[in-house]
């Protein structure tokens, strides 16, 4: 079985296991213990950009040493010390809350957090270009992450964007849309109608249900993820609805079938 | 050819020494970058042809070669003739007659060629005697205007490689190790980390490939001593690199220098071929079967590329964006393999450490900053140029010794230490010793070894600003403290120096700053702030006039001042007329000379002709 | 043994326990529409229920791109890690008989985990035992 290493640690005052590898947040939602996040996903690499998830730590063996560390990527070491939540936490997370409120006043997501740290009105001089982008790079990960990597990150400093390759319509985008569902403040924006998937600058023409006619994907998305998993392109022409109702009527029609095992093979016709 | 051995390539620096010896005159010429912009070029061709047309280079075994940057640069181009080290400065193609005619076939020195030392005002005839030299040790630049950096032949003259045979053949990689800690040495891009920690960190650290890598992505405004190593002695660093892979146990590595440095990359490059061809760089090297290759990768031209994280994401073709160093790039570094990173100058050191002895290097500097470092010497100070000092020194003897104190005598106000994040010190820090402690704990660094020195028409809370819009354009933009924080701490500075500062401002700047330094991800953002902070620390009276009383007494920021001549001191001599742009200023000859307040645009041009200290801020 | 969800159609009568057993179980809460299970009348005696197979070689998981569906070896059911979802809707339109479904709320997928080793809540409720666990 498991032959990695248990760490024990302490997080405000309890102790805790934790596996090697396991990072402070990673323990810290095991258990329950509130970090406020905003670049983070469990499944995409974490990068410590909104530093909104900084914990105090510190060690017996550090002679009185602490310091903030993102615990998104902090990771746990016998005997630390966590601290998620003190007054040098709290400044920290308003005072970037302040900042971000600055950049995307507009953005319910950052307003409704700022005001949780007290934070309004930013006391900040407020961006003049209109966005509700926080540079989390979220959408910039989860693209990596379906494997296309159309979009990066473009700039430096408070003129980096999340952008297009020479602000082009990205040629390698599919159309998935997985970074506009993944965007905690809603910054990019995409258009579908029955025939089209407008993003990126891309105009998309989406694959309709072959029962029901409901748009499904976009074609370009089609043949990526039927490439990509190796499945039949058949699997992503039917909408879930369909899907079922054929399940349905193939049960209808063989009706005198004796009964479904759940867990052993199941031949059940498309 | 190849050197197949340690002895044969003792026998190749003995045959090269030999024929060296038999140049009784060698005419160097400085091709750094400073003095081929100067017009180096052009001397160096104009020399070979009237060497040529007189006959001399057959009559008087005469050498004519250019080396890197002599670090003297403002007086470029410079010429020196060995073996008397004559030094002509400010040589142009025009002088060139006048120097065969008189220096190489006479032995007769040409007087308007000689350095003028600022203060006695003498000329000085020999490289030794100019203070600027003379106080200096340099070991990092050891070579630098001596060799021609494109000929190995030259670095084998000086012994160069020898420490790599040393190491290769009578040394085991603890031993180099080991020899590297005792030494003392700490890395000069910045950090200060002891040189040897880091290697047997990367040693002992399990894995089945690592890298040696060479940073020599300088970026900070006004610092030019890495770019001068790899133009002027680019095999000290690559004898410095095959050394650290050794012990370490690394088989490839990279030297990441910037686009911006063209020189330096096409020296570094020609001196890697080189050192191929003669077997110190490859397979097998000296024969030992030790291999190791280095390959160069050019940054775009991004400040943070200098920090390790980010340089290594940059060598792998990634976007050039820091990581959180949890765990350090010795344990995971480039290609999630062990990584040393050191700078130019430490490898340049390494290999006059391991060719000389870590005794000698250790018995330089302090106890805890040993050694010398070289300082990028630039800003209203009389010699700017590449000074390499050990540490130890003060800031004064810097300044005022090799600097020569500050241009026009005019008072000493600060000195900009440790590149764009660093700190302004004031007068009262001038005795402090120079090394790595000592600067942090007076609230600047050490950096990279840049040092800006200022005097009193510079105000600090725009030097602040400037300082702070440099590190805005370059924050790389990753993590919110630094790309938001710092904007907004520029922000601020903005308003204040426009006037529009508030009370509350200098409170507000601090509670910000203390978040920048706490939160951000890496030591670009983590630094940011210390140019306020310095600047605060030591004049925060400047802030709080700028503020309240909406005055830059230095007359720097053009809303918070006006210029007005004064009655006692205006000699009438019109100087300032002339210079005006914009002919606001009004006086009869002879007269006391008035400035139109309404039409002045502050550009200061009448404060700096003026002899007499007349125009005055108010 | 794996113990195995089983469904016997001729017992069923469409009472639809198992399907607020189910809403309750997962979502805390009583509503027909949020079960991962349902039931379907064709006619007088003719019902059946309808749940996820847990293929053995299952698009769904082949499809994620993130990881997020991975199989329960103690249990044998596929089991959505609600954390590594990225809500993509993938899952559900390459499962070829419509079992996988997506929280309306925020897109994370949903599906039959076989409530992770108890006793699935379906057939504990099932009055008629047209589901069992064994």
């Amino acid at each position: 079985m498991t032959t990695e290493k248990t760490i024990s640690l302490e997080i405000n005052g309890r102790f805790f296991q934790a596996r090697e590898g396991m990072t402070i947040l990673d323990v810290a939602k095991r258990e329950g213990i509130p970090i406020p996040t905003l670049c983070y996903h469990e499944a995409l690499e974490s990068v410590g950009n909104c530093r909104l998830c900084m914990v105090e730590i510190t060690h017996p063996d550090w002679k009185g040493w602490k310091g903030l560390v993102t615990s998104c990527l902090y990771p746990v070491e016998e005997g630390l010390q966590v601290t998620t939540d003190n007054k040098t936490i709290w400044n920290t997370r308003r005072t970037i809350l302040d900042l971000l409120l600055a950049r995307c006043p507009d953005s319910d997501v950052i307003q409704k957090l700022a005001a949780e740290y007290g934070v309004t009105v930013t006391s900040y001089r407020k961006n003049d270009v209109e966005t509700k982008c926080i540079l989390c790079g979220l959408c910039v990960r989860v693209c990596a992450a379906k494997g296309a990597n159309a979009i990066s990150s473009a700039g430096r400093g408070i003129e980096k964007m999340i952008a297009r390759p020479f602000d082009q319509p990205p040629p390698d985008c599919i159309g998935c849309a997985s970074c506009a569902h993944i965007c905690p403040t809603g910054a990019i924006e995409y258009e579908d109608t029955p025939e089209v998937r407008k993003i990126w600058g891309h105009s998309f023409k989406m694959v309709k249900c072959e029962s029901c006619g409901r748009p499904i994907m976009p074609e370009k998305q089609l043949e990526f993820e039927a490439e990509k998993s190796g499945l039949d392109p058949a699997y992503f022409k039917t909408c879930s609805v369909c899907s079922q109702r054929k399940s349905i009527d193939t049960i209808r029609s063989a009706f005198d079938m004796k009964a479904v095992g759940l867990g052993e093979p199941v031949e059940v016709a498309r | 050819m190849r050197i197949k051995s340690a002895k044969s390539l003792e026998s190749v620096t003995k045959k090269v020494r030999g024929e060296r010896e038999k140049i009784e005159t060698e005419v160097l010429v400085c091709a750094g970058t400073g003095c081929l912009a100067n017009g180096s070029l052009g001397v160096t061709e104009a020399l070979d042809r009237a060497i040529h047309a007189n006959g001399l280079d057959v009559k008087l075994s005469l050498g004519l070669k250019t080396t890197g940057c002599h670090g003297f640069c403002e007086q470029g181009p410079l010429v020196v003739i060995q073996p008397k080290g004559i030094f002509y400065r400010g040589v142009k193609p025009k002088d060139v007659d006048d120097i065969v005619e008189k220096t190489l076939k006479n032995g007769e020195i040409v007087e308007r060629l000689l350095y003028r030392d600022p203060n006695t005002k003498k000329r000085v005839e020999q490289y030794v005697e100019i203070p600027f030299y003379s106080k200096q040790q340099r070991i990092a630049l050891r070579n630098i205007g001596k060799i021609d950096p494109s000929n190995i032949d030259d670095y084998f003259a000086v012994g160069g490689y020898a420490g790599l045979a040393k190491a290769l053949t009578k040394m085991t990689p603890e031993e180099v190790i080991d020899a590297v800690t005792k030494s003392g040495l700490r890395g000069r891009g910045g950090g200060g980390f002891p040189t040897g920690r880091k290697w047997k960190t990367c040693a002992s650290a399990p894995a089945d490939t690592r890298y040696v890598l060479c940073n020599a992505d300088e970026g900070d405004p006004g610092a030019f001593m890495d770019r001068s190593i790899c133009e002027g002695d680019p095999h000290a660093v690559i004898e410095g690199m095959v050394i650290g892979a050794w012990a370490v146990g690394a088989h490839e590595g990279y030297i990441y220098v910037r686009e911006e440095y063209p020189l330096a990359v096409k020296h570094l490059q020609r001196a890697i071929e080189q050192a191929r061809e003669r077997g110190l760089l490859g397979d097998d090297i000296l024969g030992s079967g030790f291999s190791y290759d280095i390959h160069i990768a050019r940054g775009g031209g991004a400040f943070v590329c200098g920090e390790s994280s980010a340089l290594m994401k940059s060598v792998a073709g990634e976007i050039g964006e820091p990581r959180a160093k949890y765990v350090h790039s010795v344990i995971r570094g480039l290609h999630d393999k062990p990584t040393v990173l050191n700078n130019v100058e430490t490898w340049a050191d390494v290999s006059w450490i391991i060719a000389e002895g870590a005794e000698k290097y250790a018995a330089l500097g302090t106890e805890k900053s040993t050694g010398t470092k070289v300082f990028s010497l630039v800003g209203k100070v009389k010699n700017t140029g590449l000074v390499e000092v050990p540490m130890g020194i003060t800031l004064r003897e810097i300044i005022f010794g090799i600097g020569g104190g500050i241009i026009g005598n005019r008072p000493f106000k600060a000195v900009q230490t440790g590149g764009p994040s660093g700190g302004c010190l004031p007068e009262s820090k001038l005795d402090l010793t120079v090394d790595f402690d000592s600067l942090t704990e007076a609230g600047s660094m050490m950096g990279s070894g840049g040092m800006i020195v200022m005097d009193d028409h510079t105000c600090m809370v725009d030097t602040a600003r400037y300082f702070l819009k440099f590190l805005v354009d370059e924050s790389c933009g990753k993590c919110v403290p630094c790309r938001e924080g710092v904007h907004q701490l520029h922000q601020m500075l903005e308003a204040i120096c426009r006037g529009d500062g508030r009370p509350g401002d200098i409170e507000k700047i601090e509670s910000l700053s203390d978040v920048i330094v706490e939160a951000s991800l890496c030591a670009l953002g983590k630094s940011a702030p210390n140019p306020v902070l310095s600047t605060l620390r030591y004049f925060r009276a400047e802030y709080e006039t700028h503020i309240n009383e909406k005055k830059c007494a230095a007359g720097v920021c053009r809303n918070l001042f006006t210029f007005r001549i004064s009655e006692e001191k205006c000699t009438g001599c019109g100087l300032c007329l002339k210079a005006c742009p914009v002919d606001c200023i009004t006086g009869e000859k002879k007269q006391v000379h008035t400035i139109d307040e309404e039409k002045c645009t502050r550009c200061g041009a009448c404060r700096n002709v003026c002899n007499f200290d007349a125009v005055e801020v108010i | 043994m794996q113990k195995t969800l089983t469904i016997t159609p001729s017992r069923c009568t469409s009472c639809r326990t198992c399907e607020l057993a189910c809403s309750f179980k997962h979502a805390g809460k009583g509503g027909l529409g949020i079960a991962r299970i349902r039931t379907f009348m064709f006619g007088e005696g003719k019902n059946q229920i309808l749940t996820c197979f847990q293929c053995d070689e299952a698009a769904c998981v082949k499809v994620c791109p993130v990881e997020a569906l991975s199989r329960n070896e103690s249990t044998g059911a596929i089991e959505v890690n609600e954390a590594r979802c990225i809500g993509c809707g993938l899952c559900s339109i390459a499962c070829p008989f419509g079992h996988m479904n997506h929280d309306g709320t925020n897109g994370i997928a949903v599906k039959c985990d076989l409530c992770g080793g108890d006793e699935p809540a379906c057939a504990a409720f099932c009055p008629s035992r047209a589901l069992e666990y064994r």
